[in-house]
């Protein structure tokens, strides 16, 4: 018996001649917040995508909660939320009547699905709508209603691709308490964000993917001590991430190349 | 930063450049994709018609306007002016529908003067095809009335272009206020099933002229007159003053279109200052304070559809939701059974009838019906069509595809079985059923038909998927694969059929086509229930094709 919720071995997907994610192995520990990080384009959205069964790996293989996703997917998939890059919401409907669908999907009674659904639209300050379309909803509303799709079956695991985007403040601060009190009752969150502050306050472990490979995998203290010559505990990740990921400098946009804009 | 205040603004000509030059790129661009590559074929093809048509109306035009001065009759020349008025106006309003490749406000986030932007605007109405064409009509007739009388062209000439100046800007005043009323997704819809149903309404024209035609000619007389006022009719009584040498009629005429251009300019420059100085057009809904949310009101009602599986249910009720909100989809369904009464009205029937001989009910009645499936089934060979982004969903669910076809079919074959029962009880008012073994032999084929059917649709949808938009018209098209499925899977149960009713025929046995399309039926049920599982797997497998096509 482990206590690992996510276990990736070579886990790898090719577009044609692309390597997108190139034999990532992953441990990610239940109850933790676990940050996935990486510059655009680096295979972010792509792995967790094979994580959810969005997409089918090339080779290499994931466990989920002990489970072999390609063995048994709807098994995992009953017990995860995902909050997909692009949200996949179904745009025609409200937002009430899109989780009464989602909670159905997961095969909970209809009093339990309403129920929920009702709480979680207050929670989500989004049930002073009740006949607004979500085609109508802002970028922020969707956001906080694909995050409410994405628990209203009570996942054991949480994936969430940039899931603070377009969220404001106030909603912000309430999702991440939330996201906090998951975790501490063993829910294990696997987080993609570009603020890395939100990663660096949020997440206990992180991992760093750079072009397809895994360059980093740690809890925050790990990696501050792993890097060289730095001031220890004072480092931030954002430091963390540029001495990782931009330490080929010819990445690095040079300002001088702007000199007319200063 | 020496460089904003340094620069100068481009001046109103070469911002109209770089609009036409923008628009030209978003052109090319779009036909770097290889489906695009055959709307370019397509496009050629367009253009090759379009030109043909102007030319071969401009010659009608040309020899019209002759025609009128040499023959003496020169107030008849409004006629021409009311064919290309409204030609220049209604076009471009029936084509707006079809959603704007480039929303002519997006201009205003650069540096552009007011009057810049109302010089650009005109001159974007003059790209337009309709302006195109209006243009070369009004051209074709100077050249026809200087031919039939050399000394009218300096009028004509000035009336054509106080007509033109007109025409732009009333156009250009309809446009914004379209571009406005489209902007917003609900108005879109409107405007949608709204040309839907003039479409639908437009079939009814010829009967309702064949019985009321006559009778309301002297309605029609007494409302020529009034139309004096409108400025085709102006530019008319100014060119026939002119002929005639009644100064006073030409003055007023020229004075009419003048007052109506200066007041379509006003109201397009009140509209364009509007655009200029910023417009709420976004359709996010705006804050409001939060209210009491409303108590549940389903948690203890029984539920309707208690008999299926949560997730079936789910997806039966989703896709009803998405039935009733999208406009299209619902006038489609409304549309057969429209259709099924005019053409009985028409051409069957105990009631009178367009025809002498009625077509007998043995063979309308199974006709009428093939009809009603050719059209209905066809949304399902694209089943996920409107789903979107939500085509994800189906994928995260703990659910196999197994379920999601199961709701999506039992929704498409209830609305079938509602249409037919529905067009059947039309049917029997109008022209009486057909007899027993004709009635149940087509029922029996309807089953083995749709059976059959969304067997080959289910593969369809998952093999050729393309993304649809609600209430939008512009590029909204079927794979090309899915229609010649479609029309495959029509042309083989159709053949099945054939040979049956041949042989009910040879043999004289009235009662041969139902015992063998009942039989049928239950194989083709047999089929579809054994082909679910399969499709689940293909499902699977075709899962970022999908995503890839409905996601974008």
């Amino acid at each position: 018996m482990t206590d690992a919720a996510i276990v990736t071995q070579k886990l790898t997907r090719r577009f044609g001649n692309l390597t997108a994610v190139d034999s990532v192995d992953l441990t990610v520990t239940a109850g933790q917040f676990f940050g996935f990080l990486g510059p655009n384009g680096a295979g972010k959205s792509t792995t967790i995508k094979m994580l959810t069964g969005l997409l089918a790996p090339s080779s290499g293989r994931a466990e989920l909660l002990g489970l072999d996703f390609a063995a048994h997917p709807v098994e995992v998939k009953r017990q995860i939320g995902v909050v997909p890059e692009g949200m996949g919401l179904f745009e025609r409907l409200t937002g009430a009547e899109y989780l009464q669908f989602v909670g159905r999907m997961y095969g909970l009674d209809r009093p339990t699905t309403q129920r929920r659904s009702d709480e979680l639209l207050d929670f989500m300050q989004l049930s002073d709508r009740p006949k607004t379309l979500i085609a109508d909803y802002s970028h922020g509303m969707q956001k906080k209603l694909a995050l409410a799709a994405a628990v209203i079956h009570g996942p054991r695991i949480l994936f969430l691709d940039e899931p603070f985007e377009g969220v404001d403040a106030l909603a912000a601060g309430a999702l991440k308490a939330l996201l906090g009190r998951m975790t501490e009752r063993g829910v294990t969150i696997f987080l993609t964000s570009h603020v890395l502050e939100i990663v660096e306050r949020l997440c206990s472990h992180v991992a760093i993917i750079h072009k397809g490979r895994l360059v980093a995998q740690g809890s925050l203290e790990e990696l501050r001590a792993g890097i060289a010559g730095e001031a220890g505990s004072k480092t931030t990740l954002e430091q963390i991430f540029l001495s990782i990921v931009g330490q080929d400098g010819a990445q690095r946009p040079q300002l001088e190349e702007l000199s007319w804009l200063m | 930063m020496a460089d904003v205040a340094s620069a100068r603004l481009p001046g109103v000509w070469q911002q109209i450049r770089l609009v036409a030059g923008l628009r030209w790129r978003v052109l090319a661009n779009s036909l770097r994709k290889k489906h695009n590559q055959w709307d370019l074929i397509g496009m050629i093809f367009a253009g090759v018609f379009a030109t043909v048509a102007i030319f071969g109306v401009s010659v009608g035009f040309g020899f019209g306007a002759y025609t009128i001065v040499s023959g003496g009759h020169e107030t008849w020349i409004a006629l021409l002016f009311w064919g290309v008025f409204l030609f220049w106006q209604v076009f471009p309003v029936f084509t707006a529908g079809f959603g704007a490749g480039f929303e002519f406000r997006t201009l205003l986030r650069f540096p552009l003067s007011l009057r810049a932007f109302y010089v650009i605007g005109l001159a974007y109405g003059l790209a337009d095809f309709a302006a195109v064409a209006s243009i070369c009509w009004l051209t074709s007739m100077n050249i026809g009335a200087a031919i039939a009388s050399p000394g009218i062209l300096p009028d004509m000439l000035l009336i054509s272009f106080l007509f033109l100046v007109m025409n732009i800007t009333l156009e250009r005043l309809i446009g914004s206020w379209i571009e406005r009323v489209l902007a917003r997704r609900r108005s879109r819809e409107i405007f949608f099933a709204l040309f839907i149903l003039s479409a639908v309404s437009a079939q009814f024209l010829n009967p309702i002229l064949q019985r009321y035609g006559r009778s309301a000619q002297p309605w029609v007389k007494q409302l020529l007159p009034y139309l004096s006022v409108f400025p085709p009719s102006l530019a008319g009584q100014a060119i026939a003053g002119a002929v005639q040498n009644h100064f006073a009629n030409t003055l007023i005429g020229v004075a009419g279109i003048s007052a109506y251009a200066l007041l379509f300019s006003v109201l397009l420059w009140m509209r364009f200052a509007t655009q200029y100085r910023g417009e709420e057009l976004s359709e996010s809904a705006a804050p409001t304070r939060a209210v009491v949310r409303p108590v549940s009101r389903t948690a203890s009602e029984p539920d309707a559809l208690r008999l299926l599986t949560p997730q079936v249910a789910a997806v039966l009720r989703k896709e009803f939701r998405y039935l009733t909100r999208n406009s299209f989809a619902f006038f489609l369904l409304i549309m057969p059974p429209v259709f099924v009464l005019l053409f009985t009205t028409q051409f069957a029937g105990r009631h009178p009838t367009a025809t002498r001989h009625p077509v007998s009910t043995e063979f309308f009645f199974p006709g009428m019906m093939a009809y009603l499936l050719l059209i209905l089934m066809a949304p399902a060979y694209n089943s996920f069509a409107y789903d979107g982004k939500g085509i994800l969903t189906f994928f995260t669910a703990p659910v196999s595809f197994r379920q999601v076809f199961l709701g999506k079919n039992l929704l498409q074959a209830g609305m079938l079985a509602f249409e037919l029962t529905l067009s059947m009880i039309a049917f029997s008012y109008l022209v009486g059923l057909p007899s027993l073994p004709v009635l149940l032999a087509t029922i029996a084929a309807i089953v083995f038909n749709i059976a059959g059917q969304l067997t080959i649709a289910n593969w369809s949808s998952l093999t050729f998927p393309r993304k649809l938009n609600f209430g939008q018209m512009r590029g909204q098209r079927q794979s090309g694969m899915a229609v010649l499925v479609s029309f495959g899977a029509q042309i083989l149960l159709g053949g099945i059929s054939a040979p049956i009713l041949f042989m009910s025929r040879w043999t004289g046995d009235k009662w041969l086509p139902a015992e063998v399309f009942a039989f049928l039926a239950a194989a083709a049920i047999a089929g579809y229930i054994s082909s679910l599982d399969p499709l689940a797997g293909l499902a699977e497998k075709k899962k970022e094709t999908l995503i890839d096509a409905l996601s974008r």
